[in-house]
């Protein structure tokens, strides 16, 4: 059969055709963060793969429908074992594509720190509390704590500690690719490094009850010295109250 | 309270138009017979109530279905409204978060089994040549179990409904205003759960476990009749692909929902006899997400596998040859049964589990992807190369297969660990599983009602006002879910009573969609309803000219001897 005959080469291409969007570089315009870049790169290059294959299967129902719309001459239907193995292998391929990119961008989310500007061996260590229905953000190191306000220095390393003391609440700041639940009596862990100085929006992404659509936070990500700066002045105004907050 | 009392107008105006006599204008002349259907004695309900008779037991799921659906999709629209404005103006972020809890419970749990259990009741054991199905009063018990787990699940305002009543006659009874619809989410997570102090919070587990029962008992049931009480004419061979699609669901809710009733009654006795299964210090909230999502990754399919057999079992009828590839669409209905039970902690991804963990369910995520393509491929090829006629049954079939293709291929995105971190607990996991859920599923309820609509009522629908249906339901699903895509993608997390104003367009026009939703289907309840009271009778059971095909299947033939015995 002249049509069998083909089958080898589609999946030949499918082949070639997910293992050059497996390796192409992607630009990352616009990205703000390590994290951003990994899994928003990641997310194009699988839409690489389905938008066209999307259209594919939309055209293919499309172009039955009207092709044979009362055609008079039905053919019945046959046994075509070549036809089904094709399209298995095809999917099976563009699933390993899928799979293998996955896991190699999960590798890296884990392990990559992005560039640091202080050469500094420890990252900046933020201590993330979620509570009915706000955040507040520990700086163990500096002995910092702020409420709904989060300020991170850009370019360097930056390790979440994630908690909660009552119900689930979760991490989420979208625009720097950073999502964690937060689970009371357990700590989480999440890393990033923000190379890009802004204003983000913190979401709580785990409902927590009546308050969970106010419970947002702002993340302000400044130069280092700047973020010095702030820690300075935040402690100053702390150590003014008597009420302070313990860090540690 | 408008909607109350709107309803109540609703009804009675129903009541009574239901028991006047047809007139002639509302079916546009087109209509030679048509008999009245007045409203039924009291014998005739106790004959209902009372009945072990499978066919009848079918109708009342049906029924049952229709009316839960329509109160999920009551919810659904006051959620879409609701969302209209950022901020929470149209009810209390209190109601909202009540209605998104209600319309998941109700519409998984309440509607759409249900609904397959009534056409399986009816059709399986036609279809299979039994006489009936193998347990008729565990039918019927399995039946009679759902309404009052209904009442449980949606107590929480029935109790206000009747206060009100009572309120108005100078009567205040506060202990029914203390019972208020959950604000839980139906995922039921603790703490939050255990927490919460609503009393309605353990009458509905109750009403789930109960509704549990109810689902098992309808899976066995399916079960016995398929494998035990086919005619000897019908061979394992010749089962037809919606029989494969109950039993294999059948089969997963045999394994799934014991372990769901168990996890309800750990959640009960945590709640008010000081167990600490999920307490923090002991069990901890993470071991109700396993078991929970244990029962809730398979519970996807026991939603979705009579959906997708359904319309493999309906596109051939209207392409004018058999479906393409039977045994591998058997195969993958098997396969995805079995896969179903490997895929839960992907509803984890975020929970901080061990990423090799993690990565294995990953992995089966992935694979159950296979056999679901496998069916869009066979159903391509089943058009490929047919007579393809545009009847409703068929649109909708058609129309289903092109938006469950976005649907699984969102779902091959959230399976991917990365993409999920970015993405999960969003508006982007509101729109895939919309996009199989009423993209597939409901779908296949709809070509399936218009499909078998002359066996169930004797009568012919509405053609033009099934095709109006069919547009705006299409054209809605696309609308609502693509536009949650969008808003999930830029970041907005789901469960949200307020959101940020730079959403507010995206969020009106998926407001847009619903609406046309909902609109559709009102025009299919009046097309159900209307066309019953005085559609055109069917003469011929040959409705969709299967015989030149040769797929007068023996549903069909059973019905051409039930019009011949009607004749004499």
């Amino acid at each position: 059969m002249n049509q069998s005959r083909l089958l080898p080469l589609v999946v030949l291409l499918v082949g070639l055709i997910v293992i050059t969007v497996a390796v192409v570089p992607l630009p990352t315009p616009g990205y703000d963060s390590v994290s951003e870049v990994l899994l928003r790169t990641l997310h194009r290059r699988l839409l690489l793969v389905a938008v066209p294959l999307t259209l594919l299967v939309e055209g293919a129902i499309l172009y039955a429908m009207i092709t044979f719309h009362a055609n008079n001459d039905p053919k019945p239907t046959e046994e075509r074992p070549s036809f089904e193995i094709t399209w298995t292998v095809v999917v099976v391929l563009i699933l390993l594509f899928v799979g293998t990119s996955s896991y190699l961008v999960l590798g890296n989310l884990t392990v990559s720190a992005g560039p640091d500007m202080t050469n500094s061996s420890r990252p900046v260590d933020v201590h993330v509390t979620g509570q009915n229905w706000f955040w507040e953000f520990t700086y163990p190191d500096e002995e910092v704590t702020t409420t709904n306000t989060l300020v991170l220095p850009a370019n360097r390393t930056i390790l979440f500690r994630i908690t909660s003391t009552d119900v689930i609440h979760s991490v989420h700041i979208p625009a720097l690719g950073v999502k964690q639940d937060a689970f009371p009596g357990r700590t989480t862990t999440f890393k990033t490094n923000v190379t890009k100085a802004g204003t983000y929006r913190l979401y709580c992404a785990e409902f927590c009850g009546v308050g969970h659509s106010t419970m947002l936070a702002t993340v302000r990500v400044v130069a280092p010295p700047e973020y010095q700066q702030w820690l300075q002045q935040h402690k100053r105004t702390q150590s003014d109250r008597p009420q302070a907050t313990d860090a540690t | 309270m408008v909607l109350v009392v709107g309803i109540a107008a609703g009804t009675a105006w129903l009541l009574r138009s239901i028991g006047r006599s047809p007139s002639p204008w509302t079916d546009g002349g087109t209509v030679t017979v048509s008999d009245e259907v007045g409203l039924p004695g009291v014998v005739d309900l106790l004959e209902w109530v009372l009945t072990i008779d499978h066919r009848r037991i079918g109708i009342l799921y049906l029924i049952f279905g229709t009316f839960t659906g329509l109160w999920g999709a009551t919810d659904a629209m006051m959620i879409r409204t609701e969302l209209l404005n950022p901020e929470a103006v149209v009810w209390t972020s209190g109601t909202y978060n009540a209605l998104f809890t209600t319309h998941g419970l109700t519409m998984l749990l309440l509607f759409v089994t249900p609904v397959f259990t009534g056409i399986g009741n009816y059709f399986i054991p036609i279809m299979l040549g039994a006489d009936d199905m193998a347990f008729p009063r565990l039918n019927a018990i399995g039946f009679w179990l759902l309404p009052p787990a209904l009442v449980l699940v949606r107590a929480g305002l029935i109790t206000e409904v009747i206060g009100r009543l009572f309120l108005a006659l100078d009567l205040d009874l506060g202990f029914l205003f203390a019972i208020q619809p959950p604000e839980l989410g139906w995922t039921l997570y603790p703490p939050l759960s255990v927490v919460s102090t609503n009393p309605e919070t353990d009458i509905l587990l109750v009403g789930l476990h109960l509704s549990g029962i109810a689902t098992t008992i309808a899976a066995i049931n399916f079960i016995t009749t398929i494998i035990l009480e086919r005619s000897d004419s019908v061979s394992w061979a010749d089962i037809d692909i919606f029989s494969w699609g109950m039993l294999t669901m059948s089969g997963i809710i045999l394994f799934a929902f014991p372990l769901l009733g168990s996890a309800f009654v750990m959640l009960l006795l945590d709640r008010n006899f000081g167990t600490t299964f999920f307490a923090v210090k002991s069990g901890g909230p993470l071991l109700w997400q396993h078991l929970f999502w244990f029962f809730g990754h398979p519970e996807v399919y026991i939603i979705v596998l009579p959906g997708l057999t359904l319309v493999s079992l309906i596109l051939p009828k209207f392409a004018a040859r058999e479906v393409f590839g039977f045994r591998s669409m058997v195969y993958t209905t098997l396969a995805i049964g079995v896969l179903s039970f490997g895929v839960w902690a992907h509803h984890m991804f975020t929970t901080g589990i061990d990423p090799r963990l993690r990565m294995s369910f990953m992995v089966v995520s992935l694979a159950i992807a296979v056999p679901s393509s496998i069916k869009m491929f066979n159903w391509i090829a089943t058009l490929w190369n047919g007579r393809i006629r545009f009847a409703a049954p068929m649109l909708f079939c058609i129309g289903g297969i092109s938006t469950f293709a976005v649907g699984g291929i969102t779902g091959v995105f959230l399976a991917s660990i990365p993409v999920d971190l970015l993405v999960h607990d969003t508006w982007y996991v509101v729109g895939h599983f919309h996009f199989i859920i009423m993209g597939l599923i409901v779908f296949a309820m709809f070509a399936g009602s218009y499909y078998w609509y002359p066996i169930l009522t004797r009568k012919m629908y509405d053609r033009r006002l099934a095709l109006v249906h069919l547009v705006l339901t299409f054209a809605g699903v696309w609308i609502a879910f693509f536009t949650m895509l969008i808003v999930g993608y830029l970041g907005l997390p789901r469960r949200y009573a307020t959101y940020p104003a730079e959403f507010t367009l995206l969020q009106q026009i998926a407001t847009g969609g619903a609406y046309l939703l909902g609109l559709g289907v009102l025009i299919w309840l009046w097309n159900m309803v209307q066309s019953y009271r005085m559609g055109p009778r069917i003469e011929n059971a040959d409705v969709w000219d299967l015989k030149d095909i040769g797929q007068f299947t023996r549903e069909w033939q059973w019905f051409e001897t039930q019009l011949e015995r009607e004749d004499e």
